[in-house]
């Protein structure tokens, strides 16, 4: 069941075989350049600090939560990616897909909950194949997959997941799931940066006995409070409902706080900014006809096999 | 100094009306120092497909090989053209394999889909995807560019439009970055085919 | 003027005379037993010691300041909170006919281009030049205190300070302030009694004698045009094309120098401001120059 599984060492990624897990061949090189960089570019000076020369990745910098009601589970996220201080996406998805019974949230390097999500959702099909074609999975196992990925690369997958879903065995159930691998089955809970303001809507109004509309509804004013009171969230909110029965209900935009379209419509464009053609100096141009056809496939003879640079 | 700013580059991908546009600048250089102004960070994948490569060199020219090479596998194993979204897939999942020793690389992937609408995205350098309908910038005067892209975008623009568009948002933001600039290129990606100009930029 | 104390023996300390160093070490109970040249100081109440910082009130202020507030050149102060403007080739030669001052006009923040019009030639006086390269604030503010000293210096004396005089003032600063983490490259040029001089001057407390120098991350750049083509005979209007040349090649290659070349030529009249180029424009200028050569080969062979 790991990814790491595979006996077939002869095929590496780079010769077009799917070997999987992770490769490690930068791991010395990358050591051996920031090393490098460190001690000439700050030849001059005493500096100790260098950590700005690792670059960062893009984190999800979030509000997600998720809570339990009488007929299944309510899931919800905002739709902000920063890199650093910069907006890198304003309106991404952080409700992944697990099962069709079974949906995940996911706060931390964006490219960890999004591979992560993806092949616990992989290995859950393999397996619902494998044990009969069931058309759902149970939440728990979905649980302890992530977790034990998580626990075994020690926190380095800085994955923080909200995992919610309904199973005929458990009924509705939700999970924390912390980077480094500690899980907890909860009625309802936040995680990311936004996650104390969410928090503190759902430990006003969280009550045992809420309706499908007052949870969802409940779920989306926490979505808000992280979206407006945390710098790190922000845009939209996105909601999931899973019930019981086996129906899913995906939001996606539930609600648009933030729209700028109509905002920047008022906005008058100066004449200026309509750039006129030829403004730019070229040096030269050309233009090359386009082989493919438009829809349909290309047959062996259109594939253009460029040599390769050695 | 990040090593991602150690040679310089500057990349926007930028939607029009059924044509979908990408431009970088032409410095190579060793931090501070200018080494060459004729460097190629944007790479024609198939007639409807580009993608941008901003970081370090030597993975911005080991990418382009390695990505060349899984294309042509990919067209004569399936006999047909590869899709944006399959490339930007098959190419994220190149740098997150990568997770915990990664390619210094910021890709930019603009293309036109199988409907011959325009798909633009980006990722960061262990490839988490981000899909915008606009623009998406990579390089070290990340900042420069969105700036310029936010002011002069418009949307459905044509060809000639977007040229224009994006050669100024190119051209303006470099200007204000030491670590990239020296002129630069844009391609035009349409259904007819691809339209290529080199621009004529400070050389300072 | 010297005072009559058993004090007055010529010691080194001469050479700390005017700086910070001197002040406190005869500061207090001597400060009227020696004062064979007042500081600004005592002269000037009102502006209340405008030629020395305010500094940290921390056990160790140079090691604070070199620490937090260093502005050095490249990736030096990546680290520091506070960054300053910087990145600069400037260059400055004597030749037959003067000196020829010439310089570009950026200023990085980092990556950053701070600005393409920055004035790096800083006019004390008619007859004095001082260049700017490395921190612009310290730069600019050591200068102009020099201008001011060297001004009091003429009311005082009569007549013109020498360069070899006004570049100690600056340099005797410096030295009093080592290791505080001042950033400055400057060249110090002008005409006096002995004819046209340039000197080098730098936050260490270096103060050199030569006869041209080229300052600023761009400078190997200058140097390897100035190194080529310099002669001392060169004509005006030759020394002016070095000048402008270098700086240009400088600008081309090096990523912290930039936009215009400000040239100034320094004759036993004061000096004259020559031009202020666009280097961009240069290089197509330069471009052209080469394609006719070029074809004024082909035609020859």
């Amino acid at each position: 069941m790991s990814e790491l599984t595979s006996n077939n060492n002869l095929s590496s990624s780079s010769t077009g075989g799917a070997a999987g897990g992770f490769n490690f061949d930068h791991v010395h090189r990358n050591a051996l350049l920031q090393h490098q960089l460190a001690t000439t570019s700050a030849a001059s000076n005493n500096s100790s600090s260098n950590s700005s020369i690792l670059p960062l990745a893009t984190k999800t910098g979030t509000t997600i939560v998720g809570l339990v009601y009488a007929n299944g589970i309510v899931l919800g996220a905002d739709t902000r990616a920063t890199n650093d201080t910069t907006v890198a996406d304003k309106n991404c998805d952080k409700i992944h897909y697990i099962a069709p019974n079974i949906y995940c949230c996911g706060a931390g390097t964006a490219a960890d909950t999004e591979k992560t999500t993806e092949l616990i959702a992989s290995q859950m099909e393999l397996l619902r194949l494998n044990t009969g074609g069931a058309d759902h999975s149970r939440v728990v196992t979905a649980c302890t997959l992530l977790k034990r990925l998580l626990f075994r690369y020690q926190g380095h997958i800085s994955a923080a997941l909200v995992l919610g879903g309904c199973d005929p065995i458990d009924g509705p159930a939700l999970y924390q799931i912390y980077p480094h691998g500690s899980t907890s089955k909860l009625p309802y809970t936040t995680m990311g940066s936004g996650s104390l303001a969410a928090m503190a809507i759902f430990e006003a109004d969280y009550r045992d006995d809420l309706s499908e509309d007052e949870a969802v509804g409940l779920v989306r004013r926490a979505i808000l409070a992280g979206i407006f009171n945390d710098l790190g969230s922000g845009s939209n909110v996105d909601t999931c409902i899973i019930r019981t029965d086996g129906s899913v209900s995906m939001g996606r935009n539930d609600i648009m706080p933030n729209e700028v379209g109509p905002l920047r419509a008022q906005v008058k464009r100066s004449e200026v900014m309509n750039i006129g053609k030829g403004t730019t100096p070229i040096l030269k141009s050309s233009f090359v006809k386009s082989k493919m056809m438009m829809s349909g496939g290309v047959s062996l003879a259109d594939v253009t096999v460029t040599a390769m640079e050695t | 100094m990040s090593i991602l700013a150690y040679n310089g580059a500057a990349i926007i991908g930028m939607s029009g009306k059924d044509c979908v546009g990408i431009a970088s600048d032409n410095r190579l250089g060793i931090q501070y120092e200018t080494v060459a102004m004729d460097f190629k960070k944007v790479f024609k994948m198939n007639d409807r497909l580009f993608v941008g490569l901003a970081g370090l060199a030597t993975d911005v020219q080991t990418l382009d090989q390695l990505l060349r090479f899984r294309m042509n596998l990919y067209e004569l194993r399936e006999e047909r053209t590869m899709s944006p979204q399959v490339f930007t897939n098959l190419l994220s999942n190149m740098l997150y394999e990568k997770r915990f020793g990664p390619y210094f690389c910021e890709p930019v992937i603009a293309g036109l889909d199988e409907k011959g609408q325009p798909h633009l995205s980006t990722m960061d350098l262990i490839g988490a995807i981000s899909s915008a309908k606009d623009f998406v910038v990579a390089g070290t005067c990340e900042g420069n560019l969105y700036g310029m892209c936010e002011t002069l975008y418009k949307p459905d623009m044509d060809q000639e439009t977007l040229f224009e568009t994006l050669a100024q948002a190119l051209l303006a933001s470099v200007d204000r970055d030491a670590l990239s600039g020296w002129g630069g290129v844009v391609h035009i990606i349409t259904k007819d085919g691809v339209i290529s100009r080199e621009l004529k930029g400070r050389q300072d | 003027m010297f005072g009559s104390s058993s004090s007055s023996i010529i010691g080194n300390d001469i050479l700390d005379i005017g700086s910070r160093k001197f002040d406190h070490r005869h500061g207090a109970d001597d400060n009227n037993n020696m004062i064979p040249y007042a500081p600004p100081s005592l002269l000037l109440d009102s502006l209340n010691e405008h030629d020395r910082f305010e500094v940290p009130n921390v056990a160790d202020p140079a090691h604070f300041c070199r620490t937090n507030f260093a502005s050095t050149c490249g990736g030096g102060d990546s680290h520091q909170t506070v960054k300053f403007a910087k990145g600069t080739t400037t260059l400055a030669f004597k030749f037959d006919g003067g000196i020829i001052v010439s310089v570009d006009s950026r200023s990085t923040m980092g990556a950053y281009i701070a600005s393409g019009t920055v004035k790096k030639v800083i006019e004390i006086n008619p007859f004095l030049l001082g260049t700017m390269a490395g921190g612009a604030a310290d730069c600019s503010y050591w200068e102009r205190s020099l201008g001011m000293q060297c001004r009091l210096f003429e009311l005082r004396n009569k007549h013109r300070i020498s360069v070899a005089s006004a570049s100690k003032l600056l340099a005797n600063t410096m030295n009093s302030y080592r290791g505080y983490g001042l950033s400055m490259g400057t060249m110090i040029t002008g005409w006096d009694e002995t004819g046209p001089q340039l000197y080098y001057v730098d936050n260490d407390g270096t103060r050199l004698h030569g006869r041209y120098f080229s300052v600023g991350s761009g400078s190997t750049y200058a140097y390897g045009v100035l190194d080529t083509y310099y002669r001392p005979d060169l004509t005006v209007e030759e020394a002016i094309d070095l000048g402008k040349r270098a700086i240009y090649h400088a600008c081309h290659r090096d990523a912290m120098s930039g936009s215009i070349n400000n040239l100034y030529h320094v004759t036993k009249d004061g000096w004259v401001k020559i031009h202020a180029i666009d280097v961009n424009d240069m290089h197509y200028e330069f471009l052209e120059e080469k394609e006719k050569e070029r074809s004024a080969r082909m035609a020859s062979s």
